[in-house]
């Protein structure tokens, strides 16, 4: 130990099968992520206007999306992330055995309603640059949590020395409200349940304060602090894919804390090796953002990369029906309810020895195809929505409603298929596929 | 016992891990020292927000209210209720009372994760009676009203001799969060 605490780097972490750490990573500032650039104007007028002047038609969105509210107090994260921090209690629990206080957090987080819950160790490239939030609170986004100089003149490497743990909790979304996605409904399974993530989150940031330990927000990547302690893996779409839940989980902003705990490890729940074959995400994207190809190396990680501005700009395009597009989520063959069907599937293809494992998947694959469709266009009925409903035409199909309102009642309403705008035929003129 | 075969567990006992907790008292029991620790007061003292300027296009009253019971549902509360308000201040004409399964009895344990059914409660509301606002009618949380006996009204269950609320489904193992007062109109019980 001959060199000065903090100032060694740790060895590249292991993240599972789906990711690679191959070279140096440099920690991403918080500040050039899509959302704040796009906050500052810099992905231009419409993109700008959409995010920050634009009043959704959609009652629910406008109390659960980040944005689009008509006024923000009608919205619970941005109460919730905005209140002033805690202090720590200045009085410790200790903690003599680490893996109790493990046990203990897992089922405090389960208790309050959290679906996921995981340690990561943390490790420099997870982190944040060490720049500040901007000041300007419009310009802040409501998810970021940092709060002024956390890292106080630290290194990275001093950082997760000093606080050397994430636990990361989150929640998972709704899998039938989820079959109308690119649809007001599938936005209220998102928007909802990420709302519920964000209290839980705070509510345990402060348990954790309470316990006398720091908590830290605003500090680690969710991903890579997900991928570390075995939430899932990252699969074509970009998305941690759980064993449970597949696409179908949030990636709040995870809580860095000195608390003595027992990480835990990544997992092999076989995404790795299903999309190298599936491509249904790349294949049902309205924008073309997913890949066809193979991995490539980005920032020292070696990851399928999405075209995350494509992705996005098609937004303020489509605001007139829905907010969150969610479609790669939905095709995902691990998105499935969380019954027994599917926890023995998975179990089946955890277990099978990796070289044997194409073969399995090209017969799964083969069957969501039959059984799920190549593509989603399930027709979901909720409150008085219907995603059967075209977005221009206005009627109302709920059973057994007399009021004489501005809509037309359909008698019988047509099908079982849904409308999803737009049509992929549609975007593959502006937008080429990658391969 | 020295029996701890995971398949002989009985599997319904999902607190068993707990009595095995050395923190978990402290979770339930252990008032916070900053009250900025927890979520309750930060969602109670929020300000309410607008009533959106354009009324949306409703059902009939019947209709709306299985709406709103089925998004206070989709929200996490167990069990909802309308209730009509007789004398209200401000005039309001509907009471609507979420209820949410409570492990703890919130009055007994001050802990963070005592208070976890209020939490839980204070979603509900504060989201539902957003939604409402939204909708472009009136809807308040209203913390003075008298919980249980509105929930009484609502059909939810019955008051003890000690005035809490026993339900059918969870027995007195229930908390009724904060009353939403609202105009939207609505169908009692």
């Amino acid at each position: 130990m001959a060199v000065t605490p903090g100032t060694e780097t740790p060895p590249p972490p292991y993240l599972g099968r789906s990711v690679r750490v191959v070279g140096p990573v440099a920690n991403v500032d918080m500040n050039e992520t899509p959302h704040p650039r796009n906050s500052r104007g810099e992905l231009g007028k419409a993109m700008f206007n959409w995010y920050r002047n634009t009043i959704s038609r959609d009652p629910l969105t406008r109390v659960s999306a980040p944005n689009h509210f008509a006024d923000q107090r009608n919205f619970l994260a941005s109460v919730v992330n905005q209140a002033p921090k805690g202090k720590v209690n200045s009085r410790q629990v200790a903690v003599s055995d680490p893996a109790a206080m493990t046990r203990h957090i897992k089922a405090v987080a389960r208790h309050m309603g959290a679906d996921v819950v995981t340690v990561a160790r943390a490790h420099p490239s997870f982190l944040y640059a060490a720049t500040a939030p901007p000041k300007d609170s419009a310009a802040r986004d409501v998810y970021q949590n940092r709060s002024g100089d956390v890292y106080q003149g630290r290194t990275p490497e001093q950082m997760t020395q000093r606080y050397p743990y994430i636990v990361v909790a989150t929640t998972a979304w709704d899998y039938d409200k989820l079959q109308a996605h690119r649809h007001y409904i599938g936005d209220a399974a998102y928007h909802v349940s990420q709302m519920k993530a964000q209290m839980i989150l705070k509510a345990l940031e402060g348990y954790i304060k309470e316990l006398g330990y720091a908590a830290l927000r605003g500090m680690s990547n969710p991903q890579a602090a997900g991928l570390a302690s075995g939430v899932g893996e990252l699969g074509r779409n970009g998305l941690l894919i759980h064993r449970k839940f597949g696409a179908r989980i949030h990636m709040p902003d995870p809580i860095m804390t000195d608390l003595p705990l027992v990480p835990d490890q990544p997992v092999d729940n076989g995404v790795e090796d299903f999309c190298k074959v599936c491509r249904k995400c790349a294949i049902n994207c309205p924008t073309n953002s997913v890949p066809f190809g193979d991995k490539v190396v980005f920032n020292g990680v070696e990851k399928y990369k999405i075209n995350w501005l494509t992705c996005y700009k098609i937004r303020p395009y489509m605001d007139a029906h829905w907010g969150s597009c969610l479609t790669c989520a939905t095709v995902c063959p691990f998105t499935k309810p969380n019954i027994w069907w599917r926890s023995l599937t998975v179990w089946a293809l955890s277990t099978c020895p990796i070289p044997a494992r194409p073969v399995l998947v090209r017969a799964l694959k083969a069957i969501d195809d039959r059984f799920w469709g190549a593509t989603k266009q399930t027709r979901v009925r909720w409150l008085g929505y219907d995603s059967g409903i075209k977005p221009g035409e206005q009627a109302c199909t709920v059973a057994g409603c007399t009021a004489a309102h501005g809509t037309a009642h359909a008698t019988d309403p047509v099908g079982n298929l849904g409308y999803y705008a737009p049509l992929k035929e549609n975007t593959n003129r502006f937008v080429k596929r990658d391969v | 016992m020295s029996l701890r075969s995971g398949w002989l567990k009985s599997p319904w006992r999902r607190t068993a891990g707990r009595s095995h907790d050395p923190y978990w008292d402290f979770f339930i029991n252990t008032p916070p020292a900053d009250r900025a620790n927890s979520v309750l007061d930060v969602i109670r003292k929020a300000p309410e927000g607008n009533v959106f300027p354009t009324k949306a296009d409703l059902h009939t009253p019947e209709i709306t209210a299985n709406h709103v019971k089925e998004m206070a549902r989709y929200l996490g509360a167990d069990l909802v209720g309308i209730a009509k308000l007789d004398a209200d201040d401000a005039g309001h004409p509907f009471a609507i009372i979420c209820a949410v399964r409570a492990d703890n009895d919130p009055r007994e344990a001050p802990g963070i994760g005592g208070q976890v059914p209020v939490q839980n409660g204070l979603f509900v509301t504060f989201v539902l009676s957003a939604w409402i606002r939204e909708l472009g009618y009136r809807a308040s949380m209203a913390a003075s009203l008298d919980a249980a006996r509105l929930a009484v009204a609502a059909k939810l269950g019955s008051l003890d001799r000690t005035g809490k609320l026993v339900t059918t489904e969870y027995g007195t193992r229930v908390h009724v969060a904060d009353v939403i007062r609202t105009d939207l109109p609505l169908v009692p019980a």
